[in-house]
């Protein structure tokens, strides 16, 4: 299991000041927090490569992590960052062929991420909104059901799902 | 030419090998600070207006009250833009997720208004008065004197973005170029007596849209890491 936020904190503060046992620990931790962060984007014969690649850029820009602010944000950045370099490279001609899934399971640090995110996002879209697309596109009612648990008719119920999706597209391109 | 599997215990071990080398050299470092960037390029522009004026003598108009309102208007925009644009290129240097600061775009925005204002004013009056201020002799001056005081910012711009780890290489080459083009024409602006609303408003924009198309083409080469 991977640590938590607060301990990978820690552990990257100390890290920063030269400790070389805490560096030791961490390294291993974000070796596999990133194994699975990458599992579920590049197929397996390039996971290993890619983690080594990230685990590299962790360590040369570790002075760019400010401890007042959370860890996994600024790994997951510069995840990503080297993830779309990885894509760019690699597979420039076949994107397409790139983005199936070849994950064969869910992480826990994942799912509590994803959910993380989401509840962000719902917080910057209307109430109402936010409720009806947690009841029919997360939790599976249908329009009706989720009409009569809210109170709302079925054709607003529709109008706020399109118009909230909309609002949650956005603010995702927006997002880095 | 297909993939070969690798054996796990292969990457695992190769790894391994690594997070060692990685420990083994591990040592203390100074954290890359934000009020560092700030600084960086507050200095760039305090050095580039030092070498306008050297070089092009001061204007006290601002001091003595001679300088017009459009002369005050366009170079505290540009004011803004420069700092919203630094704040932003700046906190960028540090890899983050989450939504991004709009407000360079609306400072940009906002400054846009001038050079539109100055045209719809030229064409407003007679033809002999739009030709006279788009033929404005002092035009290719200006806008050479500024982006050359903007390439000292860009530059300053360029080595923090280098120390950082930016992980939006194309929106920190736009950053960088209106950063540049604001405080370059600010830092020279100041030494510029010319101040009708058709000089300041055309000639005094114009560096910040070159600047922007600048940085966003010769940046990201230069920060990609």
């Amino acid at each position: 299991m991977v640590a938590d936020e607060p301990t990978l904190a820690r552990l990257m503060a100390a890290t920063q000041n030269g400790d070389k046992a805490a560096g030791n620990v961490l390294l291993t931790e974000v070796g596999v927090w990133l194994e699975r962060y990458f599992r579920r984007r590049v197929p397996p014969h390039s996971i290993d490569d890619l983690v080594q690649d990230v685990l590299i850029a962790f360590y040369t820009k570790r002075a760019t992590w400010d401890p007042a602010r959370p860890f996994l944000p600024w790994l997951a950045a510069i995840a990503r960052y080297r993830w779309v370099d990885h894509l760019r490279k690699v597979y420039k001609h076949d994107s397409k062929e790139l983005m199936e899934d070849d994950a064969v399971e869910d992480s826990e640090e994942e799912v509590v991420l994803a959910r993380v995110s989401l509840d962000r996002l719902f917080g910057q879209i209307p109430d109402k909104q936010a409720e009806v697309i947690e009841m029919v596109k997360i939790s599976g009612l249908s329009i009706r059901e989720a009409a009569e648990k809210t109170g709302q008719s079925e054709s607003l119920v529709k109008v706020n799902i399109h118009r909230g999706l909309k609002k949650l597209a956005s603010l995702v391109e927006k997002a880095d | 030419m297909t993939d070969l599997p690798q054996d796990p215990s292969d990457s695992a071990m190769s790894r391994d090998d690594l997070i060692a080398s990685l420990t083994e050299d591990l040592t203390p470092i100074r954290r890359v600070r934000p009020v560092e960037g700030m600084v960086l390029i507050a200095f760039a522009t305090i050095i580039a207006s030092v070498a306008s004026i050297a070089a092009h003598e001061w204007w006290d108009g601002l001091l003595t009250g001679d300088a017009s309102g459009y002369f005050i208007i366009t170079h505290g925009l540009l004011l803004v833009l420069g700092a919203a644009s630094t704040a932003a290129l700046v906190s960028g240097a540090l890899p983050r997720v989450g939504a991004r600061a709009n407000a360079p775009l609306w400072s940009a925005i906002m400054l846009g208004i001038l050079p539109l204002g100055a045209i719809i004013n030229l064409l407003s009056g007679n033809g002999d008065h739009a030709r006279e201020g788009l033929n404005d002799p002092a035009a290719y001056m200006c806008t050479t004197a500024s982006l050359a005081a903007g390439a000292l910012v860009l530059v300053a711009a360029v080595l923090w973005l280098r120390r950082g780890a930016p992980v939006s290489l194309e929106r920190s080459g736009w950053l960088a170029g209106l950063a540049a083009g604001s405080l370059g024409t600010l830092a020279y602006g100041i030494t510029c007596p010319l101040d009708t609303f058709s000089h300041v408003g055309l000639w005094h924009v114009a560096p910040v849209a070159i600047g922007a198309v600048v940085g966003r083409l010769v940046v990201p080469p230069l920060i990609r890491w």
